[in-house]
C-alpha cells in the first residue's frame, strides 16, 4: 500500500514537471492533411524543428483530406484555429475573404519567396488584394499516363511536346482502338475511384471543359449561368459521358491505380503528377508520360495544390513563419517530396527533381504548366462551384442529361453567389 | 386524465400535509429544475432557434456579408430543388424496404431464441453483436464485400450459380446501390429491434399460453391468437421506431455512396449536411431540418392512429 502511494506521489509529481516544463514552451498549432508518408515526415521536421528553437513546441492536427473543410469550418465555429493551416489552393478565397488569413510575405524568409515560381506564386495569391497568403514546395499537374506496349500495338502517335497533343479526334480514335485491343479490360483510368465527392472531380476534369472553350464559371462576370451550361460545357460532358457508357473508363467501383496494377488492366491514365513514382516503380520504361488532349482550340490542365498558410488569429505569427520556411528549406523534407514525384514550386527545388528536368520523364508536366495551367476559379463562392460541379459529373457519369445536369449547377453557384451579395469586392468594377 | 385523477386523489389523500408547505415546493421545484433546464437548454431552445436559424441566410462560419432575414425564401428553394425530392424519394424507398427486412429479421430471431435452446444467451449475445458494432466499422467492411467486380459477394454469387449471375456493381449501380443500403443496415440494426421483440415476448404470461394449450390451440394458433396481440404495443413501437430510423439515414450513404450514384442514394439527412457544412449554408440546412422533422412526426402521428384504428 505504503509503496504504491509513493509510486503514484512520484509519477504525479513527474508529470507536474514535465506540464509545468511544456508550458513555458511557446506552442503552435499545426492543421494538415496528407497520406501517412508526409504525416511522418512532417513529425520529423517538426522534431528538427524544436531541435534549433528550443522553447517552441509544434503541435500537429490531423484533419483527413475528404472531410478537411468542414473540419476547418469546426475550429473557426469553436474559435480554435491552429496558427499554420495547410489548404488547398482553390480555398484559398473563401479563407481570405472570410477574414481568416494574414498576408505571409512578411512572416517568410525573403530567399523563400524569391525562391517561387509563378505559378506557385499564383496558387498563393488572393486576386483582389494581389496580396500572397499561402506558399508551399510544390504546385501541382495532371498529365496521361500510357503504357508503351498498348500504344504502339495500336499505332498510335505519341507526342514529344505539349504543342502537338492529341486532338479530340486522335483521342477518342485511340480509345476505341484501345478497347478492342487484347489485355486492355479498360482503355482508360480517370481515377473515378478516388470517390463522387472529391476535389479531384473538379481539379482533373475541369480542365477538360476549359480546353473544350468553356469554364465553371464566367471569369470576369462571375456568374455561372451561361457558362456552365452553355453548349460547349454540355457538349464536352457528354463526350465524357459517351467514353463511360462505353466502357472505356475504369469504373468508380473498381478502384484506383488500374494503369499499374498487375495485369496492366487500363492502358492509360488521365492522373495526378503524384501517381508517377509508383506507376513507374512497378511499370519501368513501359509508361510514356504525355501531354492532356486537346479537346477543341487550345489546351488545358490543372494546377494548384496543397499549400501553407498562418491564420489571421495566430498569437505567434513570426515562429508560425518561421517554421514554415523551416520546412520548405528542409532537405530531408524535400528529399522525401522528391522521391514522391513531387511537383515542384520552388526554383532551387526544380533543381533537385531530375524527374521535371528537361529531357526528364515528367518534363511534359512541367511544360505544361507553363503553357496550359488554368487555375480554378478564384473566388470565395469555390466550396459551392466545386460542389455543384461534383454534383453535376456524377448525374452525368451515371447517364442523368448533361444539359439538365449542368444547368442545376449553374443555378445552385448563381444562387449562392446572390445569397452572399456577389461576395464583394468580387463582380465590383 | 390519468394524471390527474391520479394527482387529485394523492393530494385528497395527503391534503393535511400539504397545507401551507411551500417548503415542500420549494423543493419540488429544486428537484424538478435540472431535468427543466437541462431539456430547455438542449432540446426547446435549439428546436426554435433552427426555426429561426431556417429563415435566415445564416452561413456555417461568421463571414463579412451581413445574416438577413428571408422568411421562408430558403423553404421555397428547398422545394423547387430535384435534390431534394429526390432525397425524400430515396429515404422513402428505403424505409419502405427496410420496415419488413429489419422488422421481419428481429421477429423471426427473436421467435427462435425465445425457444428453450441451448447456449440460448449466447447466441442472443452473437446476433446482438452487430448493434453493438459501429456503424462506421460495419460499413467499411460491408464497402470491402461489396466490392466490384471481385467482392466477395460476387465471387459467391458466382459460384452458387456456376458463373451464370454477372458481378454486380452494388454500390456504383444507380440500380442497385439503395438495396445494398439496405441490406447492410438491416443487418446491422435488426439486433436492437430483436431484443425488444424478447422483451415483448417474455413480458406474455405464460399462463395464456398454457391455457390456450388447454383449450386445444395448435402451435401456430397459440401464436396467432396469444403471441401477436401481447406484442401489439412492441410491434408499434418497434414500427415507429424503425421509422424514424430510417429517415435519419446518413451514416452508410456518408462512407459507402457519398449519396450517389446518380443521387440514387442521396437521403434528406445527408443533403442536409451537405447544405450545412459543405456548402456552408446553415440557414438552408436548417430548414431542411425543420422540414424533415415535421415530415417523421407526421408519419408517426399517422402510424399511431392507423394502429389504434386497427385495435392493435
Amino acid at each position: 500500500m505504503g509503496k504504491r502511494l509513493l509510486w503514484t506521489l512520484v509519477m504525479s509529481s513527474a508529470l507536474s514537471a514535465i506540464g509545468a516544463q511544456a508550458a513555458e514552451k511557446t506552442a503552435i498549432q499545426v492543421m494538415h492533411q496528407g497520406d501517412p508518408g508526409f504525416v511522418a515526415a512532417y513529425g520529423k521536421v517538426a522534431e528538427r524543428f524544436e531541435a534549433t528553437n528550443p522553447g517552441v513546441d509544434v503541435q500537429f492536427i490531423y484533419a483527413p483530406h475528404d472531410a478537411y473543410n468542414e473540419k476547418f469550418s469546426a475550429a473557426v465555429m469553436s474559435k480554435q484555429l491552429p496558427d499554420v493551416m495547410e489548404l488547398d489552393a482553390p480555398f484559398l478565397a473563401n479563407y481570405v475573404w472570410s477574414g481568416y488569413l494574414q498576408p505571409i510575405k512578411p512572416l517568410i524568409d525573403k530567399d523563400v519567396v524569391d525562391d517561387m515560381t509563378e505559378s506557385n506564386i499564383a496558387q498563393g495569391t488572393y486576386p483582389i488584394d494581389k496580396d500572397l497568403y499561402a506558399i508551399g514546395l510544390t504546385d501541382s499537374s495532371v498529365v496521361l499516363y500510357g503504357n508503351k506496349q498498348y500504344l504502339e500495338a495500336i499505332g498510335a502517335r505519341i507526342p514529344k511536346s505539349v504543342d502537338d497533343a492529341w486532338t479530340r479526334e486522335e483521342f477518342e480514335t485511340y480509345l476505341e482502338k484501345l478497347s478492342k485491343l487484347d489485355g486492355v479490360k479498360w482503355p482508360i483510368d480517370t481515377f473515378r475511384g478516388y470517390g463522387i465527392k472529391t476535389e479531384w472531380i473538379t481539379y482533373a476534369y475541369g480542365p477538360i471543359l476549359q480546353s473544350a472553350g468553356c469554364d465553371l464559371i464566367d471569369r470576369k462576370a462571375w456568374k455561372s449561368e451561361g457558362t456552365l451550361d452553355s453548349d460547349a460545357c454540355v457538349d464536352a460532358l457528354a463526350m465524357m459521358q459517351k467514353w463511360v457508357k462505353n466502357g472505356w473508363v475504369v469504373p468508380q467501383s473498381a478502384g484506383t491505380n488500374q494503369f499499374f496494377v498487375e495485369g496492366n488492366p487500363a492502358a492509360l491514365a488521365l492522373g495526378g503528377h503524384w501517381v508517377y513514382a509508383e506507376a513507374a516503380a512497378t511499370m519501368k520504361d513501359n509508361i510514356v508520360v504525355l501531354p492532356l488532349p486537346k479537346f477543341g482550340a487550345k489546351g488545358a490542365s490543372p494546377d494548384g495544390t496543397w499549400i501553407w498558410a498562418v491564420t489571421k488569429t495566430s498569437a505567434h505569427p513570426e515562429i508560425a513563419g518561421k517554421f514554415i520556411s523551416f520546412l520548405l528549406k528542409d532537405k530531408e523534407y524535400r528529399a522525401f517530396v522528391a522521391s514522391q514525384s513531387g511537383y515542384p514550386g520552388l526554383k532551387s527545388f526544380a533543381a533537385e527533381s531530375p524527374l521535371y528536368a528537361p529531357g526528364g520523364p515528367m518534363a511534359i508536366a512541367f511544360e505544361q504548366a507553363s503553357k496550359t495551367a488554368v487555375a480554378r476559379p478564384p473566388h470565395p463562392a469555390y466550396p459551392t462551384i466545386t460542389a455543384a460541379f461534383m454534383q453535376a459529373v456524377d448525374e452525368v457519369f451515371n447517364g442523368g442529361d448533361p444539359k439538365e445536369a449542368l444547368t442545376a449547377a449553374a443555378e445552385k453557384i448563381d444562387q449562392d453567389i446572390e445569397d452572399n451579395d456577389g461576395y464583394p469586392p468580387f463582380g465590383e468594377e | 386524465m390519468t394524471m390527474q385523477q391520479a394527482t387529485s386523489s394523492s393530494s385528497v389523500r395527503k391534503a393535511p400535509a400539504r397545507r401551507h408547505d411551500t417548503g415542500r415546493l420549494m423543493q419540488e421545484t429544486a428537484m424538478l429544475a435540472p431535468a427543466v433546464i437541462l431539456l430547455t437548454v438542449f432540446l426547446i431552445v435549439p428546436f426554435f432557434l433552427s426555426f429561426w436559424t431556417a429563415m435566415t441566410n445564416q452561413p456555417l462560419v461568421p463571414r463579412p456579408t451581413p445574416v438577413r432575414f428571408v422568411w421562408f425564401n430558403n423553404f421555397l428553394r428547398i422545394f423547387q430543388d430535384d435534390l431534394f425530392w429526390t432525397a425524400l424519394w430515396n429515404v422513402s424507398r428505403f424505409t419502405f424496404w427496410i420496415i419488413p427486412a429489419q422488422c421481419g429479421l428481429a421477429f423471426a430471431t427473436a421467435l427462435l431464441l425465445h425457444q428453450k435452446l441451448p447456449l440460448r444467451n449466447l447466441l442472443r449475445g452473437m446476433f446482438f453483436l452487430p448493434a453493438i458494432t459501429s456503424m462506421v466499422v460495419v460499413c467499411v467492411i460491408w464497402g470491402t464485400l461489396f466490392q466490384y467486380p471481385t467482392g466477395p459477394f460476387n465471387q459467391i454469387l458466382g459460384f452458387l450459380s456456376g458463373g451464370a449471375i454477372q458481378p454486380i456493381d452494388w454500390l456504383g449501380d444507380p440500380q442497385w446501390a439503395m438495396f445494398s443500403l439496405v441490406l447492410l443496415s438491416a443487418w446491422q440494426a435488426y439486433g436492437f429491434q430483436m431484443i425488444v421483440y424478447l422483451a415483448g415476448l417474455q413480458g406474455i404470461p405464460d399462463e395464456l399460453y398454457d391455457a390456450a394449450k388447454i383449450d386445444g390451440a395448435n402451435a401456430f394458433r397459440r401464436f396467432w391468437h396469444v403471441t401477436m396481440p401481447g406484442l401489439r404495443p412492441t410491434h408499434v413501437f418497434v414500427l415507429v421506431i424503425t421509422t424514424i430510423q430510417a429517415f435519419k439515414l446518413y451514416t452508410q450513404v456518408a462512407i459507402l455512396t457519398q449519396g450517389g450514384p446518380k443521387s440514387s442514394t442521396e437521403t434528406v439527412v445527408h443533403y442536409m449536411v451537405r447544405a450545412g457544412f459543405e456548402e456552408q449554408k446553415m440557414g438552408y440546412a436548417s430548414a431542411v431540418s425543420v422540414i424533415l422533422f415535421v415530415i417523421v412526426l407526421v408519419i408517426a402521428l399517422i402510424q399511431r392512429q392507423l394502429l389504434r384504428r386497427f385495435d392493435v
